[in-house]
């Protein structure tokens, strides 16, 4: 059972300029994470899951808690033009391996280890 | 929570059946492989009726344009994907004709064996003269078409052109005087000069984004003259055809957002447009992506590893307020996007144009003045009515609603006016002014008086005195 999950992250149509201009990104996750998307609990790295559990509401790591640590530890500057009302903005774009966000659940889609999410902005210089 | 899945039926692809989706387009699904066809299938179904100068009646389908093709490239999401889309629908031969057998492909008459446009080009306006915080990309612009789009020739033309009389007279425009007209009243008092006061292009470029009176009137102003320039320099390079990469998306945009600035007579233009003010060689100005919505664009882009260039915007304004709502909607309800464009489509003018706007070009609606002058307070009872001065000639009539309220109308946060808010116009307005044809009667007045003649149900206000008013009404008041 993996406790962290490793992930490929791209970002295209100019989004890349919110995050240090670079394109690729590679991170790792933990496989539970809270389910208010805190991103702020670095302990979360080396708790087991039965101590996990005890502290707070647990859900499997999925896009939408991706967003949330994207936008509060790789975003630079203008967290406002990634993401909106609880979800990316209007405009940008979301592949799940290379598929169309909408067909695998949006942001309730659980991330398996080696996945790839890019983030496309239509609007940025578009 | 469950929510309600954005496709339908399931998640194969809609057209084959078979693989599974990679993309949902309003609600319906396509795999990867189906999907060029889609957009090939779009694009040809918003242009190829409107190649030929005439409709054709035989069930053969050839075709062949009368003159060249002209592409206008901003750098943007849209105008890189319809270069890149045109590029091989209609010019993939050029390059694959050393590798390929002599006997033509697909039949005699199959799009792809005989050129439709003996030339064509891309044209790149810059637009960063206007604005000292843009950078000039020419160079960028040119290197991607050199590089990726060998069979277009790459044409660069910058803003300030349109006071240049020397673009204008290698234009092949009659040469003009140039005209000021005062920002600062309705009527829009100009006066012929000699050429001297500013000579220089780029300063005239900034004395006339520095009369306009809003973001809103700027962002729309250079919109104009963009287009302009696109459409005179294609007619300087006798081209038929000016494609304009405007999405699905973009056109919504743009036809809400110029509706709500008077625009409305000019809805079917804002989709498609046949230019052809010196009545010789018309150029149809087609937008081959209005199908195609900017996810669509941006996915294809995506998928081909399109280079997008960018291209610089306003953050502010009518347009970019617009811009954010039919964004956000597009992404809701995606189906009401198109609902935007299909309706507007259906839309025509109830009355004929009467001639054509000196600034736009486009047709000019009668009533311009009249209407504006009944739904604004102009004076109180106690200022004395302005009688222009005969001497003093007026714009007003020669401009379209919404032109002149891109060059008149103030808002509580308009720019602050300089004492002198004089406008430098284009040379192409200018020339106008300058034709013999157009004689001191204001557009307006002709207009109307058919306009009554031929009994069609048009308001004409009447300003009538007290006692008149008192009259009309004397049986239902209460004494």
């Amino acid at each position: 059972l993996m406790t962290t999950i490793s992930l490929r992250v791209e970002f295209g149509g100019g989004l890349e300029l919110l995050f240090s201009n670079e394109k690729r990104h590679t991170l790792t996750l933990p496989a539970l994470v809270p389910s208010d998307n805190n991103t702020n609990n670095v302990k979360f790295l080396s708790a087991s899951a039965s101590a996990l559990d005890e502290v707070t509401k647990t859900k499997p790591t999925d896009v939408q808690y991706l967003m949330y640590h994207l936008r509060d530890h790789l975003l630079r500057d203008r967290p406002e033009l990634f993401m909106e009302n609880q979800t990316v903005r209007p405009g940008i774009l979301v592949l799940i391996n290379d598929t169309d966000w909408e067909l695998e659940g949006e942001g309730d889609y659980v991330l398996q280890n080696n996945d790839e999410i890019v983030f496309i902005s239509t609007l940025h210089g578009g | 929570m469950s929510r309600r899945p954005k496709y339908d039926r399931d998640i194969r692809c809609i057209k084959c059946k078979v693989n599974n989706g990679k993309i949902v387009v309003r609600h319906a699904v396509y795999c990867k492989e189906c999907f060029p066809a889609l957009l090939n299938s779009k694009v040809k179904r918003s242009f190829e009726p409107f190649i030929n100068s005439k409709p054709e009646s035989s069930r053969k389908k050839s075709l062949k344009a009368s003159g060249n093709l002209f592409i206008g490239f901003s750098g943007g999401l849209g105008s890189t994907v319809l270069l890149d889309l045109i590029s091989r629908i209609y010019f993939s031969n050029k390059l694959e004709i050393k590798s390929q057998e002599a006997k033509a492909r697909g039949g005699k008459d199959h799009p792809r064996n005989e050129p439709v446009w003996k030339k064509a080009s891309v044209c790149y306006v810059e637009i960063s003269a206007g604005f000292p915080e843009m950078v000039d990309r020419t160079d960028d612009v040119r290197r991607l078409i050199e590089e990726k789009y060998e069979a277009f020739e790459f044409i660069p033309v910058r803003l300030e052109d349109a006071f240049d009389p020397k673009w204008w007279d290698k234009a092949g425009g009659k040469a003009a005087l140039d005209v000021i007209a005062n920002g600062n009243s309705e009527d829009l008092f100009f006066s012929t000069v000699c050429g001297d006061s500013i000579s220089d292009p780029t300063a005239k470029l900034h004395s006339y984004i520095s009369a306009l009176p809003t973001r809103t009137a700027v962002d729309s102003g250079i919109r104009t003259l963009t287009r302009l320039l696109l459409l005179h320099t294609a007619h300087h390079n006798q081209s038929s055809h000016l494609l304009l990469g405007t999405s699905l998306t973009s056109l919504s945009i743009g036809l809400i957002s110029s509706i709500s600035q008077g625009g409305g007579y000019s809805v079917r233009e804002e989709s498609q447009e046949e230019w052809n003010p010196s009545g010789t060689s018309p150029i149809r100005l087609v937008r081959p992506l209005q199908e195609i919505t900017m996810k669509e664009c941006s996915i294809w882009a995506w998928w081909n590893g399109l280079q997008v260039l960018g291209r610089e915007k306003h953050q502010q304004g009518i347009g970019a307020l617009t811009k954010n709502f039919i964004v956000g909607l597009e992404r809701d309800y995606p189906s009401t996007v198109s609902t935007i464009a299909r309706t507007c489509a259906k839309l025509t003018p109830k009355v004929g144009a009467g001639g054509l706007c000196i600034l736009c070009e486009r047709p000019l609606q009668p009533g311009v003045q009249e209407w504006k002058s009944s739904i604004s307070i102009r004076a109180t009872t106690n200022s004395p009515s302005a009688v222009p001065s005969p001497l003093l000639k007026s714009l007003t009539p020669h401009l379209c609603y919404s032109c002149h309220t891109t060059l008149t109308s103030r808002s509580s946060k308009s720019i602050p006016s300089s004492a002198s808010a004089s406008l430098v116009l284009p040379l192409w307005a200018s020339a106008h002014l300058q034709e013999p044809s157009n004689d001191t009667r204001s557009i307006d007045q002709t207009v109307q008086e058919e306009v009554k003649e031929a009994g069609t149900d048009v308001w004409i206000a009447r300003k009538v005195g007290r006692d008149e008013m008192k009259a009309s009404i004397g049986d239902f008041l209460i004494e």
